[in-house]
């Protein structure tokens, strides 16, 4: 029988945990930084000066974002309760921010305008220009008006199939607009910037003004490469053709410069990745505390 | 593979390597970029072929011509592409180029607020809201905005950011759509962004006015295709942010120029934490090779 | 009818005038007015966002499950940040009519909105974002493994993008002439071949790929064929 099986008789004493001293030492580093932060502003009569000048909302909202910035950092040691009141504030804040631009900045002047021009121009755009056809322009905003009020019934627990009418008019549109888009910008244009010359001439101009044209060896390096490398991408991509002899040689090379394409990519990324952090280290040692 | 506790001498410790806590690798990205930007380590930048190209596009527009700028991006990336927007807002106003803002992004908004406040106003102060500058704000519908400014501006922002319609501002009274300007500069973070001005913008009105951007390391993969033929300049990260100050601040110092120096102050910390990225790599398969059992086998 | 043919005809139609906007001049206008209410129906979509996230909450403190005090929070804050927005409380004045309350500016740094932006929305995305840049480092040392030749290449290039982005590249190999035979050699310049080149080469194929699928999967949506989008019911 399986040992992990038996039964509660041979329970073990509870072990006494040790206090845990961690968080009391974060406690001491965040007060040791607490008077580290005045004492620096008292010492130095120009920081002191210039923290007299910030209003009293300024300084209180540069600790606000550092005890957040803290917190969101905390996570990095242990999933904890600050942090978590941190993530949570955040999902509330920035759920409510995107709803009251896209309120103010599109559904008043472009919905609601059209609607009732007059008690919008009364009560919120005062500067707002009379239609030259006001009845056509009520007529047509019922559409997105009758949609938008379709759209919100998904939060009704029943009828959902309401709520397809919009979402289809979303997806149409998308579709239409991409359509054209992806196959303009992303597919003939793409293949007509591989059609460069393979063979690359350069023009230089010495002192006296006379031009020269040349043959350009890293230019013709640089097109065979590209050429070479579009077209055994997608041959990897080929997956209806079974890779073997060219088509698998060539899948082959796609593979290797697709590698060499997400190794750059990856270097890339790292470097945006350091300048965020960077940016939230400057914050915390020259706004909140003033060193650096 | 073999367990690393079995493992004796160098070779065991490299094994036993491989399996340390993450937080002391955490604890040492954070000390190497918090220790140079204490110590202030600053280097020497040289402008790479793209971040040139870019000073160059916006070079050729024509004095007095206008601009249109989109803060397509949030918080989240602005440490990127803030050092961007800066040097781009005091480009163009260093050359008298008329300014229009808005943003595909609601919080993107905010970021171009911010830069009018910080840098176009101190640097720029005889520049003027509605003569050499329009806040439009922001407006849902992502890459619809983009096709309805193509054919009709003033339907897709009948009024600016403080609800002035546009036929009262002097700036746009007479602007139709997107040909009005004379280069779309789009400062990106993901979608919308970059790409969609290239699809919808330079596909709808392809010789009406130049695109140039300024993206995140993460995106500009993406746009690589699109430079140089249908993006006329892109610049890249922070290094590209970096490279760009340079040149405009060579040629147009500004009277502070801390305010065009971020991107330069945000390069300090990335040498020593890409070395100790490429110290975790070799470690990482030091450990790798380390913890295989003698012989080869896997 | 009304669940499948009218959703299925409206998705056609709106489809169809969007493509035929781009072609046919005077279709634009329809083109222009579609568009509009699609972006309408994008903000609306904000507003169905924020609804769905009050519900879920509220189901979560109504049933009182595990971590129903963070719901708490998410809804308080969001509350006090969409009272003060909508309503525009303590919003900048407008210049030429201070005199109505709404035509004032609620998102300027000097409103309280704009304080909750700048001090409690901008730090907290940038820091969540800024979590990654330890999460990338723990990655590279515990997945980064140079097994077989196309992870060699992989990471051979992301040294060689890693150390010419910094001052290490020029300091490697920074010393040697751009006018010489071995400039090829120069960390910069491997990485500008790199990027402007192969990594060029490689996306681009990405992005053929991608929009011949996008292409298919618009016009199996647009006449019809793809009726994924529809309820089940």
């Amino acid at each position: 029988m399986n040992e992990s099986m038996t039964n509660n008789a041979d329970e073990k004493p509870p072990v006494r945990r040790r206090p845990n001293l961690l968080w009391f030492s974060l406690a001491v580093l965040g007060v040791s930084l607490c008077v580290l932060r005045v004492a620096v502003a008292a010492q130095d009569g120009d920081a002191a000066s210039a923290e007299a000048a910030r209003t009293l909302w300024q300084s209180i909202g540069v600790w606000v974002a550092a005890f957040m910035t803290l917190g969101i950092f905390s996570f990095l040691y242990k999933d904890n309760p600050l942090y978590k009141v941190c993530e949570s504030m955040l999902i509330g804040v920035s759920a409510a921010y995107w709803m009251v631009s896209a309120f103010w900045s599109t559904l008043v002047p472009q919905l609601f305008a059209k609607l009732s021009p007059t008690l919008v121009k009364t009560y919120a755009m005062p500067s707002l220009t009379p239609s030259e056809t006001p009845e056509l322009d009520f007529m047509l905003a019922l559409v997105p008006l009758v949609l938008g009020g379709m759209l919100l019934w998904r939060l009704a627990p029943k009828g959902q199939w309401i709520s397809v009418w919009p979402i289809a008019m979303v997806i149409g549109v998308t579709a239409g607009l991409r359509l054209v888009s992806a196959l303009e910008s992303d597919f003939l244009a793409q293949i007509s910037a591989t059609m460069r010359p393979l063979v690359a001439f350069e023009t230089t101009t010495d002192p006296a003004g006379v031009a020269t044209r040349s043959f350009d060896f890293w230019g013709t390096v640089g097109g065979f490469v590209g050429v070479i490398g579009v077209l055994s991408v997608l041959s990897y991509f080929l997956f209806s053709v079974e890779h073997k002899g060219v088509v698998g040689k060539s899948a082959r090379l796609g593979i290797w410069f697709l590698m060499i394409t997400f190794g750059g990519a990856f270097g890339l990324t790292v470097m945006g990745r350091i300048t965020l952090l960077a940016q939230r280290f400057e914050f915390l040692f020259k706004d909140w505390l003033g060193i650096g | 593979m073999t367990n690393p506790q079995y493992i004796g001498g160098i070779r065991g410790f490299f094994a036993r390597l491989g399996g340390i806590d993450r937080r002391w690798i955490f604890l040492a990205m954070g000390l190497s970029i918090a220790i140079p930007i204490l110590l202030k380590l600053r280097f020497p930048e040289y402008p790479g072929p793209m971040a040139k190209a870019t000073f160059a596009a916006v070079e050729s527009v024509p004095e007095g011509s206008t601009v249109l700028l989109s803060f397509d991006y949030d918080p989240a990336s602005a440490a990127e592409l803030q050092p961007m927007a800066n040097a781009l807002v005091h480009h163009c106003a260093s050359r008298n180029l008329k300014i229009v803002f808005m943003a595909l992004w609601p919080l993107g908004k905010q970021q171009a607020d911010r830069t009018i406040e910080t840098v176009l106003k101190p640097l720029h102060p005889g520049y003027s809201e509605g003569t050499d500058y329009v806040q439009l704000g922001f407006q849902a519908g992502n890459e619809g905005v983009i096709k309805v400014m193509a054919t009709n501006l003033s339907k897709q922002f009948p009024n600016d950011a403080n609800g002035k319609p546009l036929g009262d501002i002097p700036l746009l009274k007479n602007a139709k759509d997107l040909g009005e300007f004379k280069l779309v500069a789009s400062i990106s973070a993901g979608y919308p962004g970059a790409k969609e001005w290239v699809q919808y913008g330079n596909g709808a009105m392809p010789d009406a006015f130049e695109v140039v951007s300024g993206s995140t390391g993460v995106q500009v993969g993406q746009l690589l295709p699109y430079y140089p033929k249908q993006m006329e300049g892109l610049l890249v990260a922070v290094k590209g942010a970096a490279e760009y100050e340079m040149l405009v601040e060579g040629k147009y110092p500004a009277a502070n120029p801390e305010l065009l120096g971020q991107g330069r102050v945000r390069m300090g910390p990335q040498l020593v934490a890409h070395l100790l990225m490429i110290a975790l790599i070799v470690l990482g398969n030091i450990a790798m090779i380390a913890g295989r059992p003698r012989g080869g086998a896997r | 009818m009304m669940q499948r043919t009218i959703p299925i005809a409206i998705l056609c139609l709106s489809g169809a005038i969007m493509v035929a906007a781009y072609f046919i001049s005077s279709a634009q206008s329809w083109g222009e007015t579609v568009t509009t209410w699609f972006n309408i129906l994008a903000a609306v979509a904000f507003v169905l966002g924020a609804g769905n996230l009050i519900a879920m909450n509220l189901e979560k403190i109504s049933s009182q499950r595990a971590g129903w005090g963070y719901a708490a929070i998410t809804l308080v804050s969001f509350a006090f940040m969409l009272v003060v927005g909508l309503f525009k409380i303590g919003a900048v004045p407008n210049d030429k009519h201070p005199d109505i309350h709404f035509a004032g500016s609620y998102d300027s740094a000097a409103s309280p909105f704009g304080w909750m932006y700048d001090f409690v929305m901008s730090p907290l995305t940038a820091t969540m974002f800024a979590l990654l840049a330890f999460y990338v480092a723990s990655a590279a040392f515990r997945a980064f493994r140079a097994k077989n030749t196309e992870s060699i290449l992989l990471l051979g290039t992301a040294f060689i993008v890693l150390l010419a982005q910094t001052a290490a590249g020029m300091f490697l190999t920074g010393w040697i002439p751009e006018e010489s035979a071995f400039a090829f050699l120069r960390l910069d310049k491997i990485k500008a071949g790199i990027i402007e080149h192969v990594q060029t080469a490689g996306m681009r194929a990405i992005m053929i790929g991608i929009a011949l699928g996008i292409a298919a999967m618009s016009l199996r949506l647009i006449l019809g064929i793809d009726r994924s989008y529809l309820s089940k019911n």
